[in-house]
């Protein structure tokens, strides 16, 4: 599934690690979400959506 | 890929149950003479060390529901599969040989040993379907 997780990120100048650590998640994860290889839970998803104060539909969008 | 808490944990785990099978392997070397009989005695003591085996097995479940990370889960669940699909497709089908033909016939104790190294295939079919092979565990 498309995001535009790298996209936000970078419009807050934070580095994978940092938006690993505020997820609490590996920076691995935020770099398989980030180049659309793996999919999050709706839980996590959630917790990406409230950290950027965005919806989901805002940040992951259909194929 | 630094240690997480649950990954720090697997590795004391595994430490310390090592240290235990080697010991357990020793002592019921020492106390059974080669071609022992299968009595009370001698089958207790054979089975120490398959208690640190199975503690092992414990360790890993444990670990994979420690990992708070679902990502990195799902990257060991994946080695896990994998382990556990060739072990089986091995046994089986060396097995099938026993049945069939005069093969070797190869002990079962073997069947662990070889489901750690699937592991690490897991980790290679990680690594070349999701371009990353997850922590080594």
């Amino acid at each position: 599934m498309k995001n535009r997780l790298k996209v936000l990120r970078a419009e807050r100048d934070w580095s994978q690690q940092d938006l690993a650590e505020r997820l609490q998640v590996s920076r691995q994860s935020v770099n398989a979400i980030e180049t659309d290889k793996y999919d999050p839970s709706l839980p996590l998803a959630f917790r990406i959506a409230d950290l950027f104060g965005l919806s989901i539909e805002d940040i992951f969008l259909k194929d | 890929m630094s240690m997480n808490p649950a990954q720090r944990r697997y590795i004391r785990h595994m430490i310390a149950l090592s240290i235990a099978y080697i010991l357990a392997v020793m002592v019921a070397s020492a106390l059974i003479p080669d071609g022992a009989a299968a009595t009370p005695l001698t089958i207790g003591i054979a089975l120490v060390p398959a208690l640190a085996t199975s503690g092992f097995i414990w360790a890993m479940a444990r670990y994979v529901a420690d990992l708070g990370d679902e990502y990195v889960r799902m990257l060991e669940i994946r080695k896990m599969l994998v382990a556990t699909g060739m072990t089986l497709a091995l046994a089986s089908g060396w097995g099938i040989l026993e049945l069939f033909t005069d093969v070797p016939r190869v002990p079962l104790f073997f069947v662990f040993p070889v489901w750690c190294l699937g592991l690490a295939v897991g980790s290679l079919v990680n690594r070349v379907t999701i371009g990353d092979a997850g922590p080594c565990a």
